[in-house]
């Protein structure tokens, strides 16, 4: 029942770091011609019985998967804030991204339901959203590869709906896959982005091999020259080029198993990477703060060259009305954002230690008036017969919290309730600053 | 369940159908101006809060400002329910303009409750004198006992252990709608009856108060004070003791016929009796709302058209055994299969595909219930397909026409018919024609008209 | 097929929903500063706030309120309807057992918190502690959710009157885009003299409401007209919109309110004036090259 297709899809998550297994699972089952249905199968190849637990008198017990649950996201969070404290604050924060979009008669392979190119466009549009959202400077640019020609399907440009429309529309298939016109043709227009931008290419590969007109290993060269970090994800198989060419540019490059795993690796470029000293010139970039006009105001916008009533904003410049933010002011050149899109991004600035865990021996430590309910959410830390549960506490403010907490702070919220919330504990931290 | 609806509804229409002195004397009591506020739909809610400080009317337009144009439709809908209910007084002036003003009753009342809380009238008796209370689970499981055993009643199975109080004139008005009785023949369910099986606990609830309350004028009860006294009983605490001494005489009567429902416990002290009300009660005034309840699910479906349903009582094996085939019973689990067999004889006996279906969703185990979809889509299609089956045929009754003496006059008949939208088939070799039976009067003048 | 009843605290008791269930959070300014120079006294302000709680009760027998203070030096709950009363005998959520519990608890905050004040320091004075409460209820509002598919909607009403403090502008903005994110509404009713940029960004970024009443005589006619609306019916209804928004940031060096300044490209800091190097990131500008 319910419980057997969740443990499941457990089972295959866990299974995946390992990948012959997954295979060897597969094999099984094609080759299995008595055509069992689903749960007949959950009887015969899963043995789901096996995974339950007895507790001390005997009875089942639900499987706690909250604290395996906690335990790897502990571990995550662990290794990103230690390998992140040194280079932390050095992370590029305005990208100009290519993505590059194989087309050639490999993406029509049906490994991937219901093709290649029909999942990589879907998962490419989840990607351009979480990309702008934890990166609301930078900049994507579509480039196709089809019959052994790149073309470049948009221009850089911060509006997530354009590139969308873009690809959809344009989801054809044929002919060969070149990988160096691909990276010739983003050379060229990486080369004309300001200096403060940050570089980058994803290429996502289908196919086996590349067709190129000329020397590839030149172009790779170039491409390092020039600071073009390109990563690659592959969906067939490894490919030399592929790992060479990350390798030299400072990328990353990985296969993806299957659907689920490709959009794993898809998303982990949607963070910045930590920016290398020598790639990123610092600058001083002066921007303005628009105010948002109240409803109800006419006023003539200065893209649209006419009359508009209501929401618009002013550059706090030259007082012209532009329409939409992030944006250039045509009349005086100052770039124009809107502080919540810088806002955005602090939180990668200054981000929260992760919260140590309280000893049991601790909480048991009748002395000790250990806190009966989470700080955040109030919800009680005690499980019945008044005997403490695991919880974890912050470094800073020394307040409780329970593992869902946790988890919500440091993955969505990024404020420590407890910090904010005494003024006195404050007052250290912005003299740290 | 669009019976839910139905039934709520009535109720309400019940309370708005009082007359206006009535209505009047049933908003001095501040309880029941409450429940009429939390059964109002949320716009109507919202416009009431707004007019509780003022004093002078506001006009129609000013009230109509607030709406956007798609919200239009249900401004309107909250406006007539709050003058049905008499909680909007309606005037106009000498301009023909309308204006609201809020019932003054119901505005002092609600004022002196936001500031000061509702007080019941009647505290719960100190712990000293009341002994052995149930506990709330052991309250609930009472309640639950005592309303499975009303309907076994009124259905009159034969598994019931212990008959209700109730006269057996007044069973007969529950049962009024529910069973047929042909002459020397037990009584069977009629097709409300199993739809009303299947309508979970508050609709039945609602159900059988309706006939409860209709009922009470040939009683000598008078139905304002009835549903006053209702209404009341649903502020009360679940779990605690009131005095029986504290009810007026009709109270005291319908405090019984309650008891039978399970709607309250009564039990006896040395000195003193008293009464404790259940959630079946408490939840009353929730259930005047179009909210349905939820509580914990029982049933399995599987997608091999297996069953199985967590729960010991009579009732439920009863309802299952209605539209599938039960294949054991055991202490707390009953296994079952959904076949076709089953779900004809359900069919036949006027149930629907869709009261099934909402029946085993609204009835999925909490493990299931968060599943989308939380019966199998297979399951639900099959159903809907058996009664399609049943379906296939479609009768209508019409005529045939034959033997046209020439084609000319044929085609003029056949473009006749199909002008009307009546024409259902034509033979042109053989030169014959059906057509709908509403029009073959006309059909026949047509013709014997000379041309 | 008994409905089995934890022993631990139930967060709601049942799981009903219909479209209008509400879950209230409010967050209370308590700052002594700004109250001593309110155009009404606490007092009174408290009385039109704990009709309005009442109101929101009696409206739906689901809807919840959660009350924070949000106070100088600290914040912490102050009420919460759903949880198990004291007293068994009095009705939870309701008059009077509303007013005295709330009113308790309240005053012991006010007093802790006052014991909490430390030498008068220049940075932060006279602003309240609004990051920290947006941060407690948005943490509370993530444990309904937990409790499965059918719960209130959530929402928060800020009723503030001590100014922003721009020192609290990241965690404000961190709070916001979490709210937003989770799609959480964020009422503002400002009760001081000048407009909030902090809680006209929260309601325009989330959706929810800005207002600033002109007459605090009359904040409960306010409360119930505009913000008793439960967000089913918000769709239907015209709300007061803001007169613009101010989306100006604060300076990391001094915390100034700016419209014009210098980002730094690797990091994003603002700074209002030109530096040869960025304190956030510690990088030195390698070139004079102006964005």
């Amino acid at each position: 029942m319910n419980d057997m297709e969740h443990r499941k899809t457990n089972n295959g998550e866990g299974r995946r770091l390992d990948g012959e297994e997954e295979e060897e699972e597969e094999d099984e089952d094609e080759g299995n011609g008595r055509g069992l249905d689903a749960w007949e199968r959950a009887y015969a190849d899963e043995r789901s019985w096996e995974s339950l637990q007895e507790d001390e008198s005997g009875l089942l017990r639900p499987i706690d998967n909250k604290t395996i649950y906690h335990a790897q996201y502990r571990r995550r969070i662990r290794s990103l804030y230690s390998t992140t404290t040194t280079a932390r604050i050095q992370k590029g924060l305005i990208r100009y991204l290519y993505i590059v979009v194989d087309l050639s008669r490999a993406a029509a392979e049906m490994d991937f339901k219901p093709s290649r190119m029909a999942v990589v466009a879907k998962h490419i549009e989840a990607f351009i959203r979480e990309f702008f959202d934890q990166n609301p400077l930078s900049q994507i640019g579509l480039v196709t590869i089809k019959d052994g020609l790149a073309q470049c399907l948009t221009d850089l440009g911060g509006s997530p709906d354009s590139h969308v429309k873009a690809l959809m529309g344009k989801l054809e298939c044929s002919g060969d896959s070149s990988l160096q016109n691909a990276l010739d043709l983003v050379h060229g227009y990486l080369n004309q982005i300001p200096s403060y931008g940050h570089r980058e290419v994803l290429i996502l590969y289908s196919a086996l091999s590349t067709c190129d007109p000329g020397d590839i290993m030149e172009t790779i060269q170039e491409c390092k020259k020039s600071k073009i970090r390109c990563s690659v994800i592959g969906l067939s198989a490894e490919i030399f080029i592929c790992r060479h060419l990350c390798q030299e540019t400072g990328g990353s490059y990985s296969v993806a198993l299957d659907e689920s795993h490709f959009k794993e690796l898809l998303l982990e470029h949607a963070p910045p990477p930590p920016a290398i000293a020598e790639f990123a010139i610092a600058n001083l970039i002066k921007m303005g703060f628009p105010q948002r006009a109240a409803e109800g105001v006419i006023s003539i916008c200065s893209c649209h060259k006419e009359a508009k009533v209501g929401g618009g904003y002013t550059c706090p410049r030259c007082k012209a009305r532009v329409c939409e933010l992030p944006t250039e002011c045509r009349i005086c050149g100052l770039t124009l954002v809107s502080s919540p899109h810088l806002a955005r991004s602090y939180h990668h600035l200054f981000p929260i230690p992760p919260f140590d865990e309280v000893s049991l021996s601790l909480l048991n430590n009748p002395h000790q008036r250990s806190s009966r309910a989470c700080f955040g959410c109030q919800e009680s830390l005690l499980i019945p017969g008044n005997k403490p549960n695991l919880c974890v506490a912050c470094p800073k403010c020394k307040q409780h919290f329970c593992l869902d907490c946790d988890i919500y702070i440091h993955e969505s919220l990024h404020n420590c309730p407890g910090c904010e919330s005494f003024r006195h504990s404050k007052i250290v931290s912005v003299t740290e600053e | 369940m669009p019976q839910v609806k139905i039934i709520a509804k009535n109720f309400m229409d019940m309370v708005a159908s009082l007359p206006a002195m009535k209505l009047d004397a049933l908003y001095h009591n501040t309880f029941i101006c409450e429940a009429i506020l939390r059964s109002l739909p949320p716009l109507a809610k919202k416009y009431v809060l707004q007019m509780l400080y003022i004093d002078v009317p506001v006009t129609a337009k000013a009230m109509e400002e607030w709406v956007l144009a798609d919200g239009f439709s249900k401004h309107r809908v909250a406006i007539d329910r709050l003058i049905q209910l008499r909680v909007f007084t309606e005037t106009s002036d000498r301009k023909k303009e309308t204006s609201y003003r809020l019932n003054p009753t119901f505005q002092t009342n609600l004022q002196k409750h936001l500031i000061y809380g509702g007080v019941l009238p009647r505290e719960p008796m100190p712990s000293n004198i009341t002994v052995r209370l149930p506990s709330l689970d052991d309250l609930e499981a009472y309640a639950l006992v005592q309303w499975e055993c009303f309907l076994l009643q009124l259905i009159n199975s034969t598994q019931t252990e212990k008959l209700t109080n109730f006269s057996s004139s007044l069973m007969k008005v529950f049962q009024r709608g529910l069973l047929t009785q042909r002459e020397k023949e037990a009584p069977r369910l009629t097709e409300s009856g199993f739809q009303f099986l299947l309508m979970d606990t508050n609709a039945q609830l609602w159900y059988i108060m309706r006939e409860y309350i209709s009922n009470s004028e040939e009683r000598g009860v008078d139905p304002a004070d009835l549903i006053s006294f209702l209404l009341e009983l649903s502020f009360h605490v679940t779990g605690e003791a009131y005095n029986i001494n504290t009810l007026t005489e009709f109270q005291r009567n319908t405090i019984k016929d309650l008891a039978d429902l399970g709607l309250v416990k009564l039990q006896q002290g040395r000195k003193e009796s008293w009464f404790i009300p259940t959630k079946l009660a408490t939840n009353l005034s929730m259930s005047l709302s179009d909210t349905s309840s939820r509580k914990q699910g029982f049933v399995v479906v599987e997608t091999n058209f297996r069953l199985y349903a967590y729960s010991s009582s009579k009732l439920h094996c009863e309802i299952l055994r209605l539209f599938s085939r039960v294949e054991y019973q055991l202490p707390n689990l009953i296994v079952g299969a959904i076949t076709k067999e089953s779900l004809y004889n359900a069919f036949e006996n006027g149930i629907t595909a869709e009261q099934i279906i909402s029946f085993l969703q609204q009835n999925a185990h909490p493990r299931v219930a968060e599943r989308t979809p939380s019966v199998p889509e297979n399951v639900t299609d099959q159903i809907r397909l058996w009664e399609t089956d049943l379906n296939r045929v479609e009768m209508m009754p019409s005529h045939l026409y034959d033997e046209f003496p020439s084609r000319d006059v044929f085609d003029a008949a056949c473009d006749y018919a199909r002008e009307y939208g009546g024409l259902l088939w034509e033979d042109s070799k053989k030169m014959r024609l059906v057509v709908k039976a509403e029009i073959h009067l006309h059909m026949r003048e047509y013709l014997r008209r000379p041309k | 097929m008994a409905i089995g009843r934890s022993a631990v605290m139930a967060p709601v008791p049942s799981k009903l929903y219909s479209d209008d269930v509400s879950l209230l959070m409010v967050l209370l300014d308590t700052n002594p500063f700004f109250w001593s120079t309110a155009s009404i006294p606490f007092s009174k302000f408290l009385s039109h706030v704990l009709a309005f709680l009442n109101s929101i009760l009696l409206i739906n027998q689901f809807n919840q309120v959660v009350v924070i203070a949000t106070g100088c030096n600290s914040c912490n709950f102050i009420f919460d309807s759903s949880s198990v009363p004291a007293n068994p005998n009095l009705e939870n959520g309701r008059m009077p057992a509303l007013c005295s519990n709330l009113l308790q608890k309240l005053e012991e905050f006010v007093t802790g918190d006052e014991k909490l004040s430390k030498e008068v320091l220049a940075a932060g004075i006279g602003s309240s502690l609004l990051s920290g409460s947006l941060s407690m209820a948005l943490c509370y509002i993530q444990r309904v959710f937990r409790t499965g598919p059918l719960h209130p909607q959530p929402r928060i009403l800020c009723l503030q009157g001590s100014p922003d403090g721009p020192e609290q502008y990241v965690a404000v903005m961190n709070a916001i885009f979490s709210a937003q994110r989770s799609m959480v509404p964020i009422d503002s009713c400002v009760l001081g003299a000048q407009h909030s940029a902090f809680l006209q960004q929260a309601s325009y970024i989330t959706g929810g409401v800005y207002l600033k009443p002109q007459q605090l005589d009359g904040l409960f006619q306010y409360l119930s007209t505009v913000f008793a609306t439960d967000l089913h019916s918000r769709r239907f209804l015209q709300l007061p919109k803001p007169a613009g928004v101010d989306f100006r940031a604060s300076c990391f060096c001094h915390k100034n309110t700016i419209d014009m300044g210098y980002i730094c490209s690797v990091c994003l800091s603002i700074f209002c004036k030109h530096h040869k190097k960025c304190s956030t990131c510690g990088r030195k500008r390698q070139s004079s090259l102006e964005g």
